[in-house]
């Protein structure tokens, strides 16, 4: 099991990677700064870097507009 | 998805990005490249061929220039192979006949080992400050600030940079850019209008967004592609689009009104809103020759102003998911001088009060007003300019039908309470804030009525869950009211703050103050006043205003608590059709935040449950953010606050004590 955010529940599978973790979440949000147990990972990581079971991710979403 | 290629250089290996450029993967290993036409803000053209090198790929050698090589397979480079170091020996020599006495010439000529030059002629240039053609200004002109005013002319010997027809174009709006990137003092800037304290200051805070602007912006908001409409899509996606009078959050027909369909179908201009015109970001959209369908120009083909996203929006909260209704509603909304919100989050109640029964055809001048009536709408936005029929009444806004359909109409009170969303007379705009208690305050406490610029907090509470107790909420509702406020203290734009991002925001400890360009902002100021300016200086000024609104507010008659409350569409689920499209939502809020089962539970019990809760956790939230702000628990700034503000004018405190008198 990980936790995005502080408040969500996602079951864990054997190599998730962080781009898994968003697909699931639905954030396809243009701003967001993700960290995986307070690392940050960058953008083009999202598909390689691989989420540990009981990780702590946030998905941080910046606000915009109008 | 991303993919990385190893590629040798100089005999050392390095995996870098695909369609990277190869120029990049030089510098992090730190290989000197001489450069001249390179700019990092620029999209690289290999014009000044100084950056040239040697690469194999599938057993064939060339040369290529680095900057704008994109490295898609695997390749061997050499970078001072003799051929190489010829070239540049070769080119550094011509360049230094040409223009024996420009410092960065002669700095790269020094690199490549020349000194002197055996070439000198006609065109021999002798001005230290001579233009070398390297682009910068022509490509900062279009990447910066999209105005392409400067271009080459000429070819061969006769090739120089200059303004259409070699006159001063009246079209150049004084940006500076093209001085700002012109690496050998060939462009001067002879006049700083404003007078600013300190002009270079400004400039460098300009051209940090300028180049953001240039290199960041199709990949993150699309502002420059197609404005605040790619919002449209974004709340969609995350369930926070109003939709029938904010019932719900989403809806399939949303891409009819999507930013894919405004850029298909209509979006022929990007042009600057009226505020600036050299503005780099130029968020505002124009749409050429649409065919108006009804009105006093039917028939007219005109050019529509828009649409920005709240606009966008605005058709989906009122059920019209048409994409030439929303241009046509714009349009005239615009000629009228109406504006979109107000006439949209207006409609939506309307809409609601007519399905639910509350007033019918006897009322609406015969008219049939289910949410999605197109024609009728328009019909209505008519008649409010002319100041006739049920769209007049319409026109005098969401509290004003609201009693009068109580008073005259015996309309259910609670109800119409419930549904018209607008606090202190104004409607709210077009954002679903049910499921963020922080937004239903950032949008109901702020002073100016509910318009979402003061706080928009949706994204930290709901998503992000940034804010997780009351004192958290509180300070992001003291602090971003402030940090807008200072926006319009100074008339400056809030979009270059956070519509684009700096990479290095990842790294800053509080991400959604993007405080990069807040610092940004205050260099601004410091250039233009001579004065610094920190975060305390920041809330300080913003500070002294936001109160003064406050006590405006008392005035008013629109200053206390129960003026700073969202009617209850905006908290939770009023009917029953709402709890069930979020039912699992609920659901796990009853059981999981409330503590309560909701196995067994009708609707109608768990949606009692929910409102005592929510209303409960409003009340509480409201004492903690009037304390942060030195109010009183009824939202009075307190006279100490007052002085500590250096604000306490007699006639000031005359008011306050007037109301805290009463409160007692």
């Amino acid at each position: 099991m990980i936790i995005v955010n502080g408040r969500n529940k996602l079951e864990w599978v054997e190599g998730m990677t962080v781009q898994d973790v968003m697909d699931k979440m639905g954030y396809d949000y243009s701003l967001i700064t993700v960290t995986v147990n307070n690392e940050i990972v960058s953008e083009d990581e999202y598909d390689s870097y691989k989420v540990a079971d009981a990780s702590d991710v946030k998905a941080i979403h910046l606000c915009h507009g109008g | 998805m991303s993919s990385k290629i190893k590629i040798t250089i100089n005999n050392k290996e390095i995996e870098v990005k695909k369609d990277s450029f190869l120029l990049d993967a030089l510098r992090e290993l730190k290989i000197p490249v001489p450069t001249l036409c390179d700019h990092k803000d620029l999209t690289p053209t290999g014009s000044c061929r100084f950056c040239l090198v040697e690469i194999e790929s599938r057993g064939k050698k060339k040369c290529v220039t680095s900057c704008n090589y994109p490295v898609r397979n695997e390749i061997v480079v050499h970078t001072n192979s003799d051929r190489i170091k010829k070239h540049r020996k070769m080119l550094a020599e011509m360049y230094l006949g040409r223009y024996p006495n420009v410092k960065v010439i002669k700095e790269i000529a020094m690199v490549c080992g020349v000194t002197e030059s055996r070439f000198k002629s006609e065109i021999t240039d002798e001005n230290p400050n001579a233009c070398v053609l390297c682009g910068h200004c022509v490509r900062a002109c279009h990447e910066f600030t999209q105005e392409d005013i400067l271009d080459f002319a000429g070819r061969g010997i006769n090739r120089h940079m200059t303004m259409p027809f070699g006159e001063v174009d009246r079209h150049c709006i004084g940006c500076t850019s093209c001085a700002h990137v012109c690496p050998t003092g060939a462009i001067e800037i002879i006049d700083d209008l404003n007078h600013p304290n300190d002009p270079d200051m400004i400039k460098n805070g300009g051209m940090e967004i300028n180049a953001e602007m240039a290199t960041l912006d199709k990949d993150q908001c699309r502002m420059r592609e197609v404005g605040t409409a790619n919002i449209v899509d974004v709340m969609n996606a995350y369930d926070l689009l109003p939709v029938r009078n904010y019932r719900f959050g989403c809806d399939d027909e949303t891409p009819n009104i999507g930013s894919k369909t405004l850029k298909a179908k209509y979006i022929t201009q990007k042009v600057n809103d009226a505020c600036w015109k050299g503005c780099s970001m130029a968020c505002a959209k124009a749409v050429d020759n649409f065919l108006l369908r009804t009105g006093p120009y039917a028939g007219d083909r005109v050019l529509v102003d828009g649409p920005e996203y709240e606009t966008a929006a605005g058709a989906a909260n009122m059920g019209c998911f048409d994409s030439d209704f929303l241009m046509e509603y714009n349009f005239y909304c615009d000629t009228y001088g109406v504006d979109t919100i107000s006439f949209a989050t207006t409609m939506a109640f309307v809409m609601e009060s007519f399905e639910a029964g509350q007033i019918t055809v006897k009322h609406t001048g015969g008219m049939e007003l289910n949410f999605g009536a197109i024609d009728e709408s328009l019909e209505l936005l008519h008649q409010m300019s002319r100041g006739e029929g049920f769209g007049k009444e319409v026109g005098n806004g969401i509290r004003w039908l609201q009693n009068k359909w109580i008073k005259e109409y015996g309309a259910d009170e609670k109800f119409l309470m419930d549904i018209g969303m607008q606090v202190k007379g104004l409607e709210v705009s077009e954002y679903v804030s049910k499921e963020s208690i922080a937004q239903q305050a950032g949008y109901a406490m702020a002073n100016k009525g509910p318009q979402h610029d003061e706080a928009w907090l949706i994204f930290m509470d709901m998503v992000n869950n940034e804010l997780p107790t009351d004192e958290a909420k509180a300070e992001a509702l003291y602090y971003f009211p402030m940090w807008r406020t200072w926006f319009g203290l100074h008339g400056l734009c809030k979009l270059p703050w956070n519509d684009v991002v700096p990479t290095s925001n990842k790294d800053e400890k509080n991400t959604a103050k993007v405080l990069g360009h807040v610092r940004n902002y205050f260099r601004l100021f410091e250039g233009m006043t001579g004065k610094t300016l920190d975060e305390k200086g920041m809330l300080a000024q913003s500070e002294r205003v936001y109160n003064l609104q406050r006590v405006m507010n008392i005035l008013l008659g629109f200053g206390e608590r129960k003026d700073d409350i969202m009617p209850y569409r905006g908290v939770g689920p009023v009917t029953v059709v709402e709890y069930e499209s979020r039912k699992e939502r609920y659901d796990t809020n009853l059981k999981e935040v409330i503590g309560i089962d909701p196995e067994g539970k009708s609707i109608e019990e768990k949606m009692k449950i929910i409102r005592e809760y929510r209303e409960n956790a409003y009340s509480n939230l409201m004492d903690v953010v009037y304390r942060r702000k030195g109010w009183t628990k009824n939202g009075t700034p307190t006279p100490e606050h007052l002085k500590k503000l250096g604000i306490d004018l007699p006639e000031i405190l005359k008011i306050v004590e007037e109301r805290i008198s009463t409160e007692k």
